[in-house]
């Protein structure tokens, strides 16, 4: 495969308030998150000549949605088009957009994403599975699949639901020093085990926000990011992996694919699970950051639930994750807000919850019913 | 009761014999006619070799749980009288998986591991859900 490492950077990121936020709409939000992005890139909109969007779950024009966006901000893309993958969008994106400017179909990129989830309905409670839905046996929502993850990896390994309250626990305290949180009110593992069942063995507080809010990511040349308004963010490494099957797979529940797209980031950047500083991985439920700590090495197969035990994930542990606060509590942006963190990071802006001296971040993004999923390492670019 | 309706299976000739099978108090899936995979769910093609000729065979019925989690939230109201109840990835013993619920057991005590039997249970007259009890039941 044709190397991409550090040939391309995150030149620009930026996004709405998040939460709840009455009147808004898919559009107005893509649309302000797009010029907060321009903005914080110090580029001019003519610079841009490519669009993809993420329609979101409340886009009424579903995957024409990049026309609808294209033409809200007067620009008539080079390259461009619609994706939608879930959480494993935003990465997904941000990798094509990377891809595009690689082989010169457009020289800078805006990934954008809006969503009026809070306000506008989202579609995040039917029913998964393809002509017979599971459905039929009240198999439906969001975390149905997450729960079969848990349950089936609490009973191979031993794993307990405090262990996902430290994830739990470790979001919100991160979230606590980020003023654009949604919730900030620490919690306590005690909290946790009191909140109610949402589809046992997940409580309450081991599922992400639902939210309204808008995120944008610009891409372009690493050459091109150079002497930038702001610090260089190169994306050193990445990869993508996918299993379609799910009853057909034993190990689907596993997500197993998760290893393989991390193994394709960690080999372009040629650097391991020992080389990160700093770790932004999907957190939909707190069941997924296991087994992300899993696949990406941190820890071998089954054993994430003590690794997570005694602060080693929070700020000043041993690898601080979801240093914003993730899906959990910073603002359910689908993980797009994973990669703004990892940029912010690298360059030094994570104010209060600044990792000191973060010099490479992993970002993982996974998506629909445990299908889609993809990881970057991105690192701190020379002055 | 709800009077909300539940989901019910969309019925076509490709899903026919299932729905078909579990009203004559069978559980039937289909087997690929050229490298004999028992797939599900059900399809035109096997999903290992696109062979589109294929059997339906009986299956045993009988397999264990795979994964167990319990519905408090009421997605669709329609279960706003069932909860909470169980729904179970069942690993059946001639290969397939399939959602289902674990019923005739208190919904939290159905354990990883555990061995079942299929039961049908007549939703409608023309559709008997197959669901699962402990095999010793
Ligand atoms: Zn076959």
């Amino acid at each position: 495969m044709h190397s991409l490492k550090d040939r391309t950077a995150i030149i620009g990121v930026g996004a709405t308030p998040q939460g709840k936020l009455p009147g808004s709409t898919q559009l107005s939000l893509a649309v302000d998150a797009f010029k907060a992005a321009l903005d914080d890139s110090g580029l001019e909109k003519d610079d841009i000549d490519g669009l993809l969007t993420f329609p979101g779950t409340t886009a009424p024009e579903g995957p024409l949605n990049y026309l609808r966006v294209g033409e809200a901000l007067g620009i008539d893309p080079a390259f461009t088009g619609s994706m939608a993958m879930g959480g494993g969008t935003a990465g997904a994106l941000v990798q094509m957009a990377a891809m595009a400017v690689e082989s010169g179909h457009a020289t800078a990129v805006a990934c954008v994403f809006g969503d009026a989830a809070k306000t506008g309905g989202s579609r995040f409670n039917r029913a998964s599975g393809w002509g017979d839905s599971w459905g039929i046996w009240g198999m439906m929502g969001a975390a149905a699949n997450s729960a079969v993850a848990a349950s089936r990896h609490m009973a191979l390994y031993g794993t307990t639901s405090e262990q996902l309250a430290e994830v739990a626990v470790a979001c919100r305290r991160h979230a606590s020093m980020n003023p654009n949180a949604v919730m900030r009110d620490p919690i306590t593992i005690a909290d946790h085990q009191a909140s109610r069942f949402i589809v046992e063995p997940l409580h309450l507080l081991d599922c992400c926000l639902i939210s309204d809010g808008g995120v944008c990511i610009i891409v372009t040349s690493a050459e091109r990011a150079k002497d930038a308004k702001q610090p260089r963010v190169l994306i050193s490494g990445m990869g993508q992996a996918y299993t379609t099957r799910t009853l057909e797979r034993e190990d689907w529940w596993y997500v197993p694919h998760q290893k393989e797209a991390l193994d394709r980031a960690y080999a372009m950047a040629g650097l391991g699970p020992q080389h990160i500083d700093v770790a932004q991985l999907y957190d939909n439920f707190t069941i997924s950051v296991l087994l992300w700590l899993e696949h990406a090495g941190f820890c071998k197969p089954g054993e994430s639930g003590p690794f997570v035990e005694g602060g080693r994930i929070q700020l000043g542990g041993e690898l601080p994750v979801n240093t914003a606060g993730g899906n959990l509590s910073e603002s359910y942006m689908e993980g797009w807000l994973h990669i703004v963190e990892g940029v912010r990071q690298l360059r030094g802006q994570g104010g209060e919850r600044q990792v000191q001296g973060a010099e490479t971040c992993l970002v993982t993004g996974r998506g629909m019913t445990l299908n889609c999923s993809n990881a970057m390492v991105l690192t701190k670019g020379e002055a | 009761m709800s009077d909300h309706p539940k989901p019910l299976p969309e019925i076509s000739d490709e899903t026919r014999p299932f729905w078909d099978g579990t009203r004559n108090q069978q559980l039937v899936m289909q087997q690929c006619a050229r490298c004999r995979h028992i797939r599900y769910p059900i399809s035109r093609v096997c999903p290992e070799c696109l062979e589109v000729g294929h059997e339906w065979v009986p299956l045993s019925g009988r397999g264990e749980v795979y994964s167990a989690i319990v519905f408090h939230q009421v997605y669709d109201k329609a279960f706003a009288d069932d909860v909470p109840y169980n729904v179970s990835l069942v690993q059946l013993d001639e290969g397939p998986r399939m959602f289902s619920n674990v019923v005739g057991v208190p919904p939290s005590q159905v354990r990883v591991g555990d061995r079942v039997r299929v039961v049908f249970d007549p939703v409608t007259e023309e559709v008997t859900l197959p669901r699962f009890t402990p095999e010793d039941s």
